[in-house]
């Protein structure tokens, strides 16, 4: 960190610099000449300490051993100044005899000391992604790291952002930002679509720990994450330390067991890099739900059961082996990602029905090229090139005959009948993707940079089910080519005021099947090819109205290409749609930010932003309280109006306070619907123009206090106490308006509670969490009544070397 | 603490705190109208939401000849796909397609609409009719079952009391006969349909009419009675196949149109009858439909009373109709007994649903939901003058039922 100041100090001294009058040169003999060291109240040599003669208007800074010399001075008194970021100037009069060579040591005095906090003047890594002109939110995850959270806990901590998640450990996750939801939000490994990662490797599968950050994009996506995510982007950046060992497990409620082992090793000598990561999870997810009981065709009771038909288990290997900071590249490395999964089906979409013997497996083999290189070829030119291929092998089993189940585990057979519990299937798919993405990057001058970027990606599945081996559709291939080419334009003609341009091209090319006329004596099933390209553009830009006080905003006309799940369909409850279009909206993001500091102790950061978003053909999942499946659509105008902000406080460093609040009203803005049916089919009235869009919270917010005690009961030990509150708005599972309100479906307020104590001893090498979540044990539910998991108790332990 | 200094520093953030709130307050938009305590219509509007899904909203209106009906702020809401059908001073909603629920929507004495009944069926349920006063048969029959359940349930609390299974090969061992009616008379239950390709939907059986016959209040399957003089029984979805009046004549409406789920006619429309306690179609009547309408068949009907019932007649002979279209439809009084049409004046051609009939019958008028141009309107039917009046706009995609309790 002294470094980095050290860097940023000598740049600001240099500009200092520029600003000064230059006289010409002398050469005379008896001209004197001022030399000296710089060096910290320790003894630390200073580099990039500013040097200034203020009569004279000349000035010098700093070299890497803290000397400074000025030549050819007229003999005279003088005000010497020595000025450096995060020390006391210091003010030296001295007289100047013609011919002498004065040396003038000095010590410059640490301003820190005066404060009883410590300020940071060098950005952080998370600051410096905030500071971008795109609407986002970097989270750092150190304060995390003991914490028993995965990825999916700490972004639902981020204004705008809701994680809806299905049930426990190892269920469907989607994610909403600003009204975006599911695959409109693009997920980023390191920079690397996730979606190629297949199903085996989840948000909820990333430990806290492999963390280094998170970054949110809301809206406006940057070039280099080259995508066509077009309600904004997550990209979870894990920890690229080039030697550590970090090693956890934790164990909770439900039969909960999560382990993580984490490390690299490079060597300083010849930049060969070994890094590793092995995760395996596993929960029975056997937590109790409120659901009705049948017996025969009759509700007799409504009553809190366990789920008997849940678990989850999945485990991760990642390897990637190369070198760094070589001639010929910064980082070159080959790795393999293995992973695996098995899933229990308990329950579709809603929690109406309910089965015992429906499962779902999946494994991935993904092998995986990085390379980088900053300055390749051409001073100024970056480049990096990600490319995995990754094959998916994944089956959905639903084989029992005549078995139905309810709530209580009891099955009934019917004697006779062949029926599956949903659909009787042994659904095998074989995946093949291939994902590559090529970024780069050139600055012209500090004033104007270019960024290229290249991603494609190619999926194709065979299917193939053993129940019925002849089933048509399977019959046809399916395949998903996608490609984004997209160049941007970056212009900062000032420190404070930094803009891009940016242009995007899509094009996709999709071969799949359809049935045709349905239940007419045409009635067929067909191979379907697509081909669509469309353009984007846009622009983002920031300006810094104080040091302090950022606002920023962005504009962008974007285009969304369905992917394989939502056009193919998963086999089981979501239902394929070959019809499934792109969408297209225009998004308009502004916000401000602003930092500022109540005497030396208080600190205070703001976040606002507005968001408005016209889409077109938005795509949709429609999920219905009646059935267990649901499927992607394309619905014709939507609009978004939200508001978001966030206050966070800190009193030293041992108290911090925050919260934020979201609200986003999206609603629909189609004047017809379209009736597919053959009776009264065509366009019509859409009666539900202005409602607000069904089972999507439009309210909600979060806030949290944390605590931190150090060497306290132990020396060198840290504690941590954080305590998070979550509250989501009742909102509707059907449109709003229409219907008395009390027979209206709806997913109640919710307000959940979470506490947690960490604490980290010999600095941070032996460290455990204990955490309970849903404290009051309240009712909650994301999407059609899927509830989600009482008061739980979970216990971490972590080594780190 | 808080100097000036500071207070100008909170300005900026107490400002976009306060434009948060701003837009929060728009927000709260509370309209939630009274329900009419006299109000004694009650339509079921289907709405279609944008994502293609449909919402069934049941609202209580006290004037359905004026104005527009609407859902907005009232009516009880059910998503999903719903047939109702009252029975007495009970609609009961039935849920088809996915949703398997049945649930009866009654008044409370204070006037306001209820709801009754928590029962759950694996498959949906095809129909529900009344055995006696207190007890409805439900019929539980899919094309994707080996099965065919009859369900006794209790009508005031809407619970099954009991189940009654046959083999679907009872009836038939072709692919697969689909529901097309259902009546109890005296001592037995008459259920007719047709067969249909569960994958295709074609029906290569159109020579014959059938009705299978069960025993009441037993249940159990007694035998499958045939006719030749005309083709199957009733059609896709219209659950309209088979109608009784006051002496318990059970009649059976045939008319295979492709309108209404038939990809071949071999066999021209008519109506039979079954006279009351007979398990035997009465060889002395005969309704040739076509002959009185020239060619043109019944796709819908309600029994009124006195012989005389609610037709909705194809106003295209069975040749020019397209398939699954239920129309172009007209709507006419018949009368059983002297087998006579009578088509209503002042009520236009309209297109069908594909679904039940939604009319309810108040002494001499019958009010119907007839799609118009752009709009729905509601017509008052009179049964004596044999002429319709337009009323209400109804603010639906579609009307699922139109009731009086």
């Amino acid at each position: 960190m002294q470094q980095f100041i050290k860097v940023i100090g000598s740049f600001v001294s240099m500009l200092a610099l520029m600003c000064l009058d230059y006289t010409a040169w002398a050469q005379e003999a008896d001209r004197a000449s001022v030399v000296g060291k710089v060096q910290t109240a320790s003894g630390e040599a200073l580099t990039g300490v500013s040097v200034v003669l203020q009569e004279a208007k000349r000035g010098t800074v700093t070299d890497a051993a803290g000397h400074f010399e000025l030549t050819g001075l007229t003999p005279g008194d003088y005000t010497l100044l020595l000025s450096f970021i995060g020390f006391e100037t210091e003010q030296r009069s001295i007289s100047l005899k013609a011919s002498q060579k004065l040396e003038v040591n000095v010590s410059l005095r640490e301003k820190s000391f005066e404060m009883k906090g410590v300020e940071i003047i060098g950005k952080s890594a998370t600051r410096e992604v905030n500071e971008q002109p795109y609407a986002v939110t970097a989270i750092s995850t150190r304060e995390l790291q003991n914490s028993t959270s995965d990825a999916k806990e700490v972004l639902n901590r981020v204004s705008g952002v809701r994680v809806m998640e299905e049930g426990g450990l190892g269920s469907n996750l989607s994610f909403t930002l600003n009204g975006f939801s599911g695959d409109q939000v693009k997920f980023f490994l390191d920079g690397i679509p996730m979606d190629n990662f297949g199903s085996s490797l989840q948000m909820s599968d990333i430990p806290v720990n492999t963390i280094d950050r998170i970054e949110v994009y809301k809206g406006v996506v940057p070039v280099w994450l080259g995508t066509d995510a077009l309600g904004g982007a997550v990209n979870i950046i894990t920890n690229r330390k080039a030697n550590f060992l970090d090693a956890s497990y934790s164990i909770g409620s439900f039969n909960t067991h999560r382990l993580s082992l984490n490390g690299a090793y490079t060597n300083p000598a010849n930049g060969y890099t070994f890094r590793g990561n092995v995760n395996y999870n596993y929960s029975d997810n056997n937590y109790r739900v409120l659901v009705p009981i049948k017996e025969g065709s009759n509700i007799i009771d409504t009553t809190e059961v366990e789920r008997f038909h849940d678990r989850y288990r999945s485990a991760t290997v990642k390897l990637e082996t190369g070198w760094v900071n070589k001639k010929y590249a910064d980082n070159l490395l080959f790795g393999v990602i293995a992973s695996g999964n098995d899933k229990q089906v308990q329950t579709g979409a809603t929690m109406n029905s309910v089965y015992g013997g429906i499962i779902r497996n999946s494994q991935s083999v993904v092998p995986t090229l990085r390379y980088s290189k900053d300055n390749f070829l051409l001073e100024g030119l970056n480049v990096s090139l990600y490319s995995a291929y990754n094959i998916t092998k994944s089956e959905v089993i639903d084989t029992l005959r005549g078995v139905t189940y309810n709530w209580l585990g009891e099955a009934t057979y019917t004697p006779g009948s062949n029926n599956g519990e949903l659909r009787r299937t042994y659904t095998t798919f074989d995946d093949n993707d291939f994902n590559s993405q090529l970024n780069a990057g050139y600055v012209l001058s500090p004033m104007h940079s270019l960024a290229f970027n290249y991603a494609l990606s190619f999926f194709r599945r065979e299917t193939f089910d053993a129940e019925n081996p002849d089933r048509i559709e399977n019959q046809f291939p399916r395949s998903l080519n996608k490609q984004v080419l997209g160049l941007a334009y970056k212009f900062d003609p000032t420190e404070r005021w930094s803009t891009t341009l940016f242009s995007k091209f899509y094009l996709l090319h999709a071969k799949t099947s359809k049935e045709y006329d349905f239940a007419l004596e045409t009635q067929r099933i067909e191979a379907l090819e697509t081909s669509k390209n469309n353009f984007g553009y846009g622009l983002a830009t920031t300006y810094f109205l104080l040091p302090d006080l950022q606002l920023k905003a962005s504009y962008e006309r974007t285009n969304r290409m369905p992917w394989a799940t939502e056009v193919f369909g998963d086999g089981l409850f979501i239902l394929p749609n070959p019809d499934l279009g792109p969408e297209q909206s225009n998004n308009f993001n502004a916000g401000a930010a602003y930092g500022f500091k109540l005497g030396n102790d208080h600190q205070f950061n703001l976040e606002s932003s507005f968001i408005y978003r016209d889409a077109e053909d938005l795509i949709y999942q429609v999920v219905r309280v009646a059935t267990p499946e649901t499927y992607y659509d394309n619905l014709s105008q939507t609009r978004t109006l939200g508001v978001e902000g966030s206050l966070k406080y800190q009193w030293r460093d041992m108290l911090r306070l925050g919260g934020n609040f979201t609200f986003q009203d999206i609603t629909d803005q189609a004047d017809v619907i379209y009736n597919e049916s053959y009776t009264n089919s065509g366009y019509q009235r859409n009666f539900q123009k202005g409602f607000r869009l069904p089972n999507i919270p439009y309210m909600f917010g979060n806030a949290n206090a944390g605590l931190t005690f150090r060497n306290v009961v132990l020396p060198e030990s840290v504690w941590n106490l954080n305590y998070y509150y979550n509250y989501v708005e009742q909102y509707f599972l059907s449109w709003a308006e229409l219907g008395s309100r009390d027979t209206k479906k709806v997913i109640p307020t919710q307000s959940s509670h979470n506490l947690e104590l960490s604490a980290g001893f010999r600095e941070g090498k032996y460290n455990f969490a204990i955490e309970c979540r849903n404290l009051t044990d309240a009712m909650l539910y994301d999407k059609y009544y899927l509830q989600k998991p009482g008061r739980a108790f979970y216990l971490k332990f972590r080594y780190v070397l | 603490m808080f100097s000036m200094k500071h207070t100008s520093k909170l300005a900026l953030p107490v400002l976009s705190l306060c434009s948060a709130l701003l837009f929060t307050s728009c927000d709260s938009k509370e309209d939630n109208p009274t329900p009419d305590a006299d109000s004694s219509f009650v339509v079921s509007l289907a709405i279609q939401g944008s994502d293609g899904g449909f919402t069934y909203y049941t609202v209580p209106f006290r004037d359905v000849m004026s104005g527009s009906l609407s859902a907005k702020g009232k009516g009880i809401e059910q998503p999903g796909y719903f047939d109702f059908t009252q029975i007495d001073n009970t609609i009961y909603s039935i849920g088809g397609l996915d949703d398997v629920n049945v649930v009866g929507i009654s008044k409370t004495e204070t006037g306001e609409l209820k709801q009754v009944g928590n029962v759950s069926f694996p498959n949906s349920l095809s129909d529900i009719v009344k055995a006696d006063d207190s007890k409805l048969v439900a019929l539980e029959m899919a094309s994707t079952s080996d099965m065919v359940k009859f369900h006794t349930i209790n009508s005031g609390t809407v619970s099954v009391s009991s189940t009654k299974q046959h083999r679907v090969s009872d009836i038939t061992n072709l692919s697969a006969p689909s529901y097309s009616g259902m009546t109890i008379s005296g001592n037995h239950l008459y259920l007719s349909y047709y067969i249909s390709d569960p994958n295709t939907f074609a029906t290569p059986h159109t020579d014959k009419a059938q009705i299978a016959v069960y025993s009441y209040p037993g249940l159990e399957f007694q035998k499958v009675i045939e006719d030749n003089r005309t083709g199957p029984i009733g059609g896709f979805n219209t659950k309209s196949g088979l109608i009784k009046d006051e002496r318990g004549d059970v009649y059976a409406l045939s008319h295979s149109n492709p309108a209404n789920g038939y990809s071949q006619t071999t066999n021209k429309g008519g109506i039979l009858r079954i006279k009351s306690g007979e398990t035997i179609f009465d060889q002395s009547y005969f309704f040739d439909v076509e002959q009185v309408t020239g060619g043109k068949n019944i796709a819908h009907l309600k029994y009124l009373g006195n012989g005389k019932a609610l037709a909705e007649v194809n106003s295209a002979d069975n040749s020019q109709q397209a398939r699954w279209s239920d129309g172009p439809l007209r709507t006419a009084i018949i009368d059983l007994n002297s087998k006579t049409v009578t088509y209503i004046n002042g009520l236009p051609e309209h297109a069908g649903n594909g679904r039940r009939l939604a009319a309810v019958q108040d002494g001499k008028y019958v009010y119907m939901a007839i799609p118009e141009g752009d709009g729905i309107f509601v017509y008052r039917i009179d049964t004596e003058t044999n002429t319709a009046t337009k009323g209400a706009e109804v603010e639906a995609n579609f009307v699922a039922g139109i009731s009086k309790l």
